[in-house]
C-alpha cells in the first residue's frame, strides 16, 4: 500500500525540493535549541490539558452562579448524556486526527446506521438490525479508509463526499420519513449503574480503552509516529497505511453505535438525525489539543473538549439563550479552538 | 557574458551591538557584536545551536533582539540606531536573506519567482513583459542563462538558488545573507556560486555567508565572525585565521585535522550486500559494488550522481530494472520494512522531512524501528521503551537535557541525527545504508558519529554511505566508489582516498 498524505500537505514531501514555504521561514528549532516544554512528561500536553481544564472549570463556575439548576446531579447526567454520542464518535475521531487524518462522515453515517438499523428490525430480529448497522459501520470505515490509503484522497475530500453519499442513500432508505422503532430503548435510556444512563457508561468505557490503546500499543504509537512524519515512519517500519485503515473502521464503529443510541432515545430512526454531528466532533478534538497537522494530542483532551461544549450549551440552554446564539457560540469555538492549534505551532517552531 | 563594469550598489554599513535574544527563558544570543560592511563577504561561523541563525534573523527583521542594538551610519557620519527591525524595515534597507531551505514557488515560471513579491506593476495590473524583461537583465547580469517560462520545481537545486539569488538582487539587495548555501551544491555549483558572490562583493553588496565547511572560508570570506553557545569566539579578517584556530573557536577543543583513520586492524568479513550489473532507471547503471561485514564503504559523487539511489536501492524503497541485488545472500527487499526485517538500516538525506518525527520523544524515535521487539501482542511497555535511549545515550553521547522524554525537536541537529542512527544500533542492523548522514551536524558531533561508525565496523557491521562531502569519505572510508551520472568512474583503496583524487574521479 503507498503511504497517505497528511491533510495539510497534500502532497508527499519530495527529497526537500517542495518544502512548503514555511519550513523555510520558521525560525529553526535547532538553532534555538531550549528545553522542552515546562514539566509535562509527555512533551508539551500537560500544560495544554491544564489550561483547558481552567476554561471548564470557569464555564462551570460561571452556569453554577447564574442557574441554580445547573450543579443538580439531573442536569449533570444531562450534560454527558448530551456528549455521549458525540463521544462516542469523537474518541475514535482523535485517533485519526492524530493520524494527520480526518473523518467528516460521522454525521450521516449515524443517521444511515440508524435508520438501516430501524428498517431492518421492521422485519428481522432486533439483533439483526443490530449487526446491520455494526456492519454497515464497519464497512463506512474500511471505504474511507481504503479511498485515503490506497487510492491517496485527500481525507477531507474522501469523507466530505461520503458524508453527502451516505445522507442521500438514509433518505432513500427511508423513504423520507421518520421509521418508528418499538422495543430498543433500553441501550439509548437505560440506567444500570449509579442511575448513570448507558451511554455514558459507554463513553467512559471507550475512553478508557482508547487511553490506554494510544499509550500502550504499536497501533497507537503507530498513529502519532505516522502522522509526525509519513515517510519518516514508513522509513522505520511503522505500517502507517494499515493502522490509519484501523482507525476509519474505529471511526465506522463508533458511528455505528452512535447510530443504535440515537434509535433508542428516539424510538425511532431519522434521516436528518446527527446533521452538522462532524462539526461538534472536529470543535471538540482540535479544542482538546489534536493537532491539524497531525502527530499531536490525546484523548484526555478531546474529553477535557467534550465537556467545555457540552457545559456551554447546557448553560447556554439553562440560561435560555436562543439556540440559534448556541450554534453561533459553537461555530465560534471552533474558529478559535483552530487558531489555538495554529498559534501553537508557532510558539513550538520559536 | 557580460562583463560590463558592475554598477555599484548604495554604501551599507551595519553594526550590531550587544544583542540579545531568548528564547522560552532560554538565552541563545548573549551581547554578540558583528559589522556588515558593504563590498566584504563576511563568514559566519559556528556549529548547530551556536546561534548563528538567530543572529542572521535579527538582522534580516525575523527576529526582534530583546536587548542591544543595529547602528547604520550615515554617508554624513550620523549614526541611526534602531532597537529592532520588522522584516519589512529590513526589506526597506535592503537586506535580504537567501534561506538554507529553498523558499520559492515550485510550480511558478522563473521570471514570476525573480519578480516575486516586487512585481512590476501599475495600479496594481502585473506588467509580464516587464516581469520577463527584468528577469532577463538581471540573469544576464549574473552570467546565467535559464527558461524563463520554465517551472522553478523542475530545475536541479542549484538552478533554483541561482533563481533566488535573482530575486535578492532584482529587489535591489545591498546586503545579501546566506544560509548555507552550499548544502545541497554540486562542486561546479559551488564554484559558480563563489563566482556571484564575488561579482556581487565588487558592487559593493555586504555579504553574510553562513557556513560549516572551512575550506570555503579560505575561498571566499573576507571577514570572520565565528559564534560559540551564544557569543563571539573569534572576530576578524579571514587571512589572520589558521583552519585550526577556527576549529578551536567553534568547538572550544581542539579537532584534529581531515586525517585518514589507522587501516581497520582485521580482515574483513563475508560479503553482505552485492549489486551485479545492476540498473535503476534514473539512478544508477551497470554498478558492480560489494560491502563486506566490517567494511565502510563510501560511495562519493555530486548531489544527483546516483549515489542516493544505490542506497535506497538496499533499502527497498528503489526497485532494479536490471542486474541482481543480493543482501546476505537474498534477493533485495520489495519495501523498508522488509528490508528492516533483513537486518538493513537507513538514513535518508532529508533528516527532517524523511527521518525524524519532530513531534515526538526521543525515546519513541530511537525505538520506533524495534516496537515489534519491544511489544508483545501489540502492546508496549512504556518503560522498556525507554530503555534504548538509556543504552545509547552515553555511547553515543546524546545531550537531551531533558531526557527520554523530551521532544526530538527541540534537540540540536547533530543530537537528533544521532537519536536517528542509534535506531538501528538497536535494531541490531548488520548493513546500514545512509545518506549524507553528517549533513547540516556540526563539527563536533560529526566527529562522535564517525568514531560510532567505526565501531561499529569493527564489531562486524557492513557500512555504505553516500555522500557527496569528500572530506567525509577520507575521513571515514575503508574503500571509495566514485559515481559519476550513474556509472561508477572510480575505486579507490586506503591511502589512494585523497580529496584530489576523489573530486577529479567525480567531476566528468
Amino acid at each position: 500500500m503507498s503511504e497517505p498524505t497528511n491533510i495539510r500537505e497534500g502532497k508527499m514531501v519530495d527529497l526537500s525540493l517542495k518544502k512548503p514555504a514555511a519550513s523555510a521561514a520558521h525560525p529553526d528549532a535547532v538553532e534555538s535549541g531550549g528545553p522542552p516544554g515546562p514539566g509535562g512528561r509527555r512533551g508539551r500536553s500537560a500544560p495544554e490539558l491544564a489550561a483547558l481544564l481552567i476554561v471548564l472549570v470557569a464555564l462551570i463556575i460561571f452556569f453554577w452562579i447564574k442557574s441554580p439548576f445547573f450543579m443538580t446531579k439531573d442536569n449533570i447526567l444531562n450534560v454527558l448524556t448530551a456528549i455521549a454520542v458525540t463521544g462516542i464518535i469523537a474518541v475514535p475521531g482523535t485517533m485519526l486526527l492524530i493520524a494527520g487524518q480526518v473523518d467528516l462522515s460521522v454525521g450521516s453515517g449515524a443517521a444511515f446506521c440508524g435508520v438501516m438499523m430501524a428498517t431492518t428490525a421492521q422485519s428481522q430480529a432486533i439483533i439483526v438490525g443490530v449487526l446491520v448497522a455494526v456492519g454497515m459501520g464497519i464497512l463506512i470505515g474500511l471505504v474511507n479508509g481504503i479511498l485515503v490509503t490506497v487510492f491517496r484522497v485527500n481525507a477531507l475530500i474522501a469523507t466530505l463526499g461520503m458524508l453527502a453519499v451516505l445522507r442521500g442513500l438514509t433518505e432513500v432508505r427511508a423513504n423520507g420519513g421518520t421509521v418508528t422503532l418499538a422495543n430498543f430503548s433500553g441501550l439509548g435510556t437505560a440506567r444500570p449503574f449509579l442511575s448513570i444512563p448507558v451511554p455514558v457508561l459507554l463513553l467512559i468505557g471507550i475512553v478508557i480503552i482508547a487511553v490506554l490503546v494510544m499509550r500502550y500499543t504499536v497501533f497507537g504509537r503507530s498513529l502519532y509516529a505516522t502522522g509526525s512524519n509519513p515517510v519518516a515512519a514508513r522509513l522505520v517500519g511503522v505500517r502507517g497505511s494499515k493502522m490509519i485503515v484501523l482507525a476509519f473502521v474505529a471511526s465506522g464503529l463508533g458511528v455505528a453505535l452512535s447510530g443504535l443510541i440515537l434509535d433508542s432515545q428516539l424510538s425511532a430512526a431519522s434521516p436528518n438525525a446527527a446533521t452538522g454531528l462532524e462539526l461538534t466532533v472536529v470543535t471538540a478534538i482540535v479544542l482538546g489539543g489534536a493537532s491539524l497537522a497531525g502527530g499531536r494530542g490525546t484523548i484526555q483532551g478531546t474529553v477535557v473538549g467534550l465537556l467545555i461544549i457540552g457545559v456551554l450549551n447546557n448553560g447556554l440552554t439553562l440560561l435560555n439563550v436562543n439556540s440559534f446564539y448556541q450554534q453561533v457560540a459553537s461555530g465560534a469555538l471552533l474558529i478559535i479552538a483552530v487558531s489555538f492549534d495554529q498559534l501553537r505551532l508557532r510558539l513550538a517552531k520559536a | 557574458m557580460p562583463s560590463s563594469t558592475p554598477e555599484p550598489v548604495p554604501a551599507f554599513t551595519l553594526r550590531a551591538r550587544g544583542i540579545r535574544k531568548s528564547f522560552g527563558g532560554t538565552e541563545v544570543l548573549h551581547s554578540v557584536d558583528v559589522d556588515i560592511v558593504g563590498g566584504r563577504v563576511l563568514a559566519l561561523l559556528g556549529e548547530n545551536g551556536a546561534g548563528k541563525s538567530t543572529l542572521v534573523r535579527v538582522v534580516a527583521g525575523a527576529h526582534a533582539p530583546d536587548r542591544g542594538t543595529l547602528e547604520f551610519p550615515k554617508p554624513d557620519g550620523d549614526v541611526e540606531t534602531v532597537t529592532g527591525l520588522d522584516p519589512l524595515a529590513a526589506r526597506k534597507r535592503g537586506i535580504r536573506m537567501i534561506f538554507q531551505e529553498l523558499s520559492d514557488a515550485a510550480d511558478l515560471t522563473v521570471a514570476e519567482n525573480i519578480s516575486l513579491g516586487h512585481w512590476p506593476a501599475r495600479a496594481g495590473i502585473v506588467s509580464w513583459r516587464g516581469m520577463r524583461h527584468r528577469a532577463q537583465q538581471v540573469l544576464s547580469s549574473m552570467g546565467v542563462d535559464l527558461d524563463l517560462g520554465a517551472a522553478v520545481g523542475e530545475l536541479r537545486i542549484g538552478e533554483r538558488q541561482v533563481v533566488e539569488i535573482a530575486r535578492a538582487l532584482s529587489d535591489e539587495a545591498t546586503c545579501l545573507i546566506l544560509d548555507e548555501p552550499t548544502a545541497a551544491l554540486s562542486a561546479e555549483e559551488v564554484e559558480r556560486l563563489f563566482g556571484f558572490v564575488r561579482r556581487l562583493r565588487d558592487r559593493g553588496v555586504a555579504l553574510v555567508y553562513i557556513t560549516h565547511r572551512l575550506d570555503e572560508v579560505a575561498a571566499i570570506a573576507d571577514d570572520v565572525v565565528v559564534l560559540r553557545d551564544g557569543a563571539v569566539s573569534a572576530s576578524g579578517p579571514a587571512r589572520e585565521f589558521q583552519r585550526s584556530q577556527l576549529v578551536t573557536a567553534m568547538v572550544g577543543r581542539e579537532i584534529g585535522a581531515v586525517a585518514r583513520p589507522p587501516a581497520s586492524a582485521g580482515e574483513p568479513g563475508p560479503v553482505v550486500l552485492a549489486f551485479r550489473r545492476a540498473t535503476s532507471l534514473r539512478g544508477f547503471a551497470d554498478l558492480d559494488l560489494t560491502v563486506r561485514a566490517g567494511e565502510i564503504v563510501c560511495l562519493y559523487g555530486k548531489v544527483g550522481s546516483g549515489t542516493a539511489e544505490v542506497a535506497d536501492a538496499v533499502f527497498g524503497r528503489r526497485q532494479l530494472s536490471g542486474g541482481t541485488l543480493k543482501i546476505q545472500d537474498l534477493p533485495p527487499a520489495r519495501n523498508p520494512r522488509a528490508a528492516i526485517d533483513h537486518g538493513v538500516g537507513y538514513l535518508a538525506a532529508d533528516r527532517q522531512g524523511e527521518g525524524a518525527l519532530m513531534t515526538r520523544t526521543v525515546a519513541e524515535n530511537l525505538a520506533a524501528p524495534s516496537w515489534p521487539r519491544l511489544s508483545r501482542f501489540g502492546l508496549i511497555n512504556a518503560d522498556q521503551e525507554r530503555r534504548p535511549f538509556d543504552r545509547w545515550r552515553s555511547a553515543l553521547d546524546i545531550r537531551a537535557a531533558g531526557g527520554p522524554e523530551q521532544l526530538l525537536a527541540s534537540l540540536s541537529g547533530g543530537n537528533q541525527q544521532k537519536v536517528l542512527l542509534a535506531r538501528w544500533l538497536e535494531r541490531g542492523s548488520k548493513l546500514l545504508a545512509l545518506v549524507e548522514p553528517t549533513r547540516g551536524v556540526d563539527v563536533g558531533a560529526r566527529a562522535d558519529i564517525y568514531a560510532a561508525l567505526r565501531e561499529l565496523a569493527g564489531t562486524g557491521t557492513a557500512i555504505l554511505v553516500a555522500t557527496s562531502d569528500y572530506e567525509e569519505v577520507v575521513q571515514l572510508a575503508d574503500r571509495a566508489v566514485v559515481l559519476a551520472r550513474g556509472r561508477v568512474t572510480r575505486e579507490l583503496q586506503g591511502d589512494e582516498i585523497t580529496t584530489e583524487a576523489l573530486t577529479d574521479a567525480a567531476g566528468g
